[in-house]
């Protein structure tokens, strides 16, 4: 009888041992892993958010469920401190926020309740690559002639904070472009139009939007920010135009966050284990073939940057001199 | 080009890309029925689907989602007072109304009709539009668009009721609406604007829980006041027979509708000025129908022209709003802004391409608007008597309902519980409104109008500086601004002498 009991309970064990185990190695099973966006749905962010998450599961041990959520608000300031504090720090949540965040913790913007520094990171989707691009029918041809325009060039804009801005901006200021820039436009699609019917005569933005209409021969890139894509790498890069190493420093803390267009971290405090699981299946997911070719698809650009990467970036990003925070404030306000 | 539209009809017929279409208007049905949940952030959402699908069926589930949802929105507006879109707010003036005093099928069958007849109108604008539309769009420049924004608050004289008071208190409430449209981080500068130190205003006050909380809420209040059900006590018997009587209400005023449908394509083709626009300045419009000051005094109260003016609008300008998506890649609403993301995945560039090689794609297009609206109405039309039914119902079984819907709806706009506090206090706003006796219609023209007038009127000043007045098409819009604010005056002053001849 004894006997019998102990090899029933052997029996079991050795039924149930093996999914224990397997639950053990696998803290993702039958969870639900949720990416919180910063923006609503529709937009840049969103799509990149949904792609991955469509492809995240297969490669995190266990397959958990991989939702989105949106988190609008305040340029994605109100996600973020979401993410940071409330949110826990159990490996079930990715935030994916406005890239400039680092910029607004770097000039103090009111409402910042986050250290950059303190994410756990697991790595950017995306490069943005910020380009100017005038009209073709414009006599310029190139940004030295540009520069030479005796005529200001109008630049349609959305606002402040938005790279349809800032980028033209800093050209004008330090590189001496005779350029106006008008502001106020709802969206650059609706800049798009304005360049169609002539009222502005050129937009800076990312060359992913651009693109389209640099193929009609609608518009010509003249110049571009650090990043770079495939087919625009042979233009004048602005930093490396700059008179003086302050502008340089200027302009190359601008488009810093631009390399990594698409952040994504979790809450500070999440255990190790898990974000090294996270950052395994962020990075494969990234080159999984399906995904880029869905990606290829929906005409997005993706661009792998590890955890660690993105967060020396922004430690390198956060560690400027005064002097040069305080100059680049009075130019760049924290947007978009 | 004939050739192509029987070519997309053909299309659109398939029996796959039908399915799909049918799909996608089952779906559109009940994202216009739940308030907030709106149609850009469902075809967003349906984005991921269409990877595997052909052009023509992805366009035909998307399309026919969102052709529906400003149709089925406007039932919600008019049973419960409780704007199923932020698009079909203006139906909830004389719908809600009507649905009062016991004739909520007339004014179903009056709205869906409408919205049949706007979207047969936005879909034939669309295709009769190919040939000139860029053109068209490229007349109107940043100054065109302020101009246009201003010929929209102009038909504040219309909203507001008669008489010097009553006008006074129309623009005050008006420029109340454009004090709010202020909130938020400007686009000029990046300055905060009465955001009172808090994150959840710099984006600006979100539409959706305004216009809930000021419709909605009076409206409960005083269905909870009342004590009965929203159509009072009236014996159910006269409900039924309601809903034809609507649809012969739209022929008797047949071209009040196509006026109030041309009004909304053409808002729908400007891209910028957005959908919320649309049906207040078709309201508008029909409000200037009324022949005397008595029938002035109908509006609001349940004259169903309230109620077909903005119903033809709202759904006429989808048609009117592919427009520039097509053309030009450019898109002229958040919706069409999804679409056109849709057009990528779908290795269709959006632009003069869709113009000639792919005609029979953008004709399809217009078919699917036309089909998925047939079906919505008929398919409305078989459910309306018992739909209206529900105005009989007592209202305290009807209120938690109601008071969920309103509130999870307006939640949906930024899920932050800022937008439970901004449709309180908008109800609040609301229901004095009503008690004092303000006019609601112009505030929200204000409030949908004012970021648009102030950043094109910033444009055109940074552009062309003084120049921008005299550009021809500014002139005109001048001229019609000017029609529009003194047209309440010529009507009252015709009604007085109507009566001093009848004296």
């Amino acid at each position: 009888m004894r006997s019998t009991l102990t090899l029933i309970a052997v029996l079991t064990l050795a039924l149930v041992a093996p999914r224990v185990g397997e639950a053990q190695t696998s803290p993702y099973a039958g969870k639900t892993v949720t990416i919180l966006v910063g923006y609503k749905p529709g937009g840049g962010y969103d799509a990149t958010a949904r792609l991955l998450a469509r492809h995240l599961p297969k490669h995190i041990p266990g397959k958990p469920t991989v939702i989105v959520q949106n988190m609008p608000g305040a340029n994605s300031l109100i996600a973020a401190n979401h993410v940071y504090s409330v949110a826990k720090p159990d490996g079930l949540t990715l935030g994916t926020f406005n890239r400039n965040l680092p910029i607004a913790q770097l000039t103090k913007v009111t409402g910042v309740k986050f250290d950059m520094t303190k994410f756990a990171w697991i790595g950017s989707a995306a490069s943005e690559t910020t380009i100017l691009a005038i009209r073709s029918d414009l006599p310029y041809r190139s940004f030295e002639e540009l520069k030479k325009a005796d005529k200001p060039v109008v630049i349609g804009a959305t606002g402040p904070g938005a790279n349809t801005y800032d980028f033209p901006l800093l050209l004008k200021e330090f590189l001496g472009a005779n350029l106006k820039i008008v502001s106020g436009y709802s969206s650059s699609a609706d800049i798009m139009l304005a360049i169609e019917r002539k009222e502005v005569d050129g937009r800076a933005g990312s060359y992913s939007s651009i693109g389209p209409f640099i193929a009609r021969n609608l518009v010509r890139p003249v110049i571009r920010a650090r990043a770079s894509e495939p087919g625009i790498e042979q233009l004048p890069v602005d930093e490396q135009l700059a008179p003086n190493p302050r502008a340089r420093a200027i302009m190359a803390l601008r488009s810093a966050p631009e390399v990594i267009g698409r952040p994504y971290v979790m809450p500070p405090g999440t255990p190790d284990e898990q974000v090294k699981t996270m950052r395994e299946a962020f990075a494969k997911a990234i080159t999984d073939p399906e995904l880029m070719a869905e990606a290829k698809k929906a005409k997005m650009e993706l661009e792998f940057v590890s955890g660690d990467d993105a967060l020396r970036i922004v430690k390198e990003l956060l560690a400027q001199p005064q002097d040069i925070v305080d100059e680049f404030s009075k130019y760049i306000k924290f947007g978009e | 080009m004939i050739d192509a539209l029987f070519e997309g009809l053909l299309l659109v017929l398939q029996w796959k890309a039908l399915a799909f279409m049918l799909l996608g208007v089952v779906l559109g049905f009940w994202v216009g029925l739940l308030p907030g949940l709106g149609g850009a952030t469902t075809l967003a959402l349906m984005l991921p689907f269409i990877y595997t699908m052909q052009p023509v069926e992805a366009f035909a589930f998307l399309l026919g989602m969102h052709a529906v949802v400003a149709t089925t929105g406007d039932i919600t507006s008019v049973l419960f007072g409780v704007p199923g879109e932020g698009t079909t707010a203006a139906t909830i003036l004389d719908g809600h109304a009507m649905a009062k005093k016991g004739e909520a099928g007339r004014a179903l069958g009056a709205a869906l009709m409408s919205s049949l007849i706007g979207a047969l109108v936005g879909a034939g604008a669309l295709a009769l539009a190919i040939p000139v539309v860029r053109p068209l769009v490229l007349t109107f420049g940043s100054p065109e668009l302020f101009m246009l924004a201003i010929v929209g608050l102009a038909f504040i004289a219309s909203l507001s009721a008669q008489g010097g008071r009553g006008m006074l208190r129309g623009f005050l409430a008006g420029g109340l609406g454009l004090m709010f449209a202020t909130v938020g981080q400007d686009p000029q500068a990046g300055v905060e604007r009465y955001t009172l130190g808090t994150l959840y205003l710099w984006g600006g006050l979100d539409l959706v829980p305004v216009l809930v909380g000021i419709f909605a809420i009076p409206e409960i209040i005083d269905l909870a006041v009342r004590g009965t059900s929203i159509a009072g006590d009236l014996p159910p018997g006269r409900l039924n027979k309601g809903a034809l009587e609507g649809v012969k209400d739209t022929f008797r005023h047949f071209w009040l509708t196509i006026r109030c449908s041309l009004i909304g394509t053409f808002v729908g083709i400007m891209p910028g000025l957005g959908g919320a626009v649309a049906q207040w300045m078709a309201y508008g419009h029909a409000t200037q129908s009324a022949r005397n000051a008595e029938e002035r005094k109908g509006f609001g109260a349940g004259d169903v022209r309230g109620v077909l003016g903005p119903g033809a609008a709202n759904n006429s300008k989808e048609g009117g709003s592919l427009i520039p998506t097509v053309a030009f890649g450019v898109p002229g609403s958040t919706a069409m802004a999804i679409l056109l993301g849709g057009f990528f995945l779908l290795g269709l560039v959006p632009g003069p391409d869709m113009l000639t090689k792919h005609l029979a794609v953008t004709f399809s297009m217009v078919w699917t608007i036309v089909l998925a609206n047939v079906v919505t109405v008929a398919a409305c039309f078989l459910l309306l008597n018992r739909l209206a039914t529900l105005t009989t119902v007592r209202g305290h079984l009807l209120i938690p309902v109601i008071l969920v819907l309103v509130f999870i709806g307006s939640y949906t706009a930024n899920n932050h519980y800022g937008d439970v506090l901004v449709t309180l206090l908008f109800g609040g706003i609301g229901y004095l409104m009503v008690l004092g006796g303000w006019p609601r219609a112009p505030f929200v023209l204000g409030l949908v109008l004012g970021r648009i007038a102030e950043n094109y009127l910033y444009i055109s000043v940074a552009r062309y500086e003084a120049a921008w007045l005299s550009r021809p098409v500014v002139l005109v819009l001048i001229a019609l601004a000017i029609v529009v604010i003194c047209y309440p005056l010529v009507q009252a002053r015709r009604s007085g002498a109507d009566k001093d001849a009848h004296a």
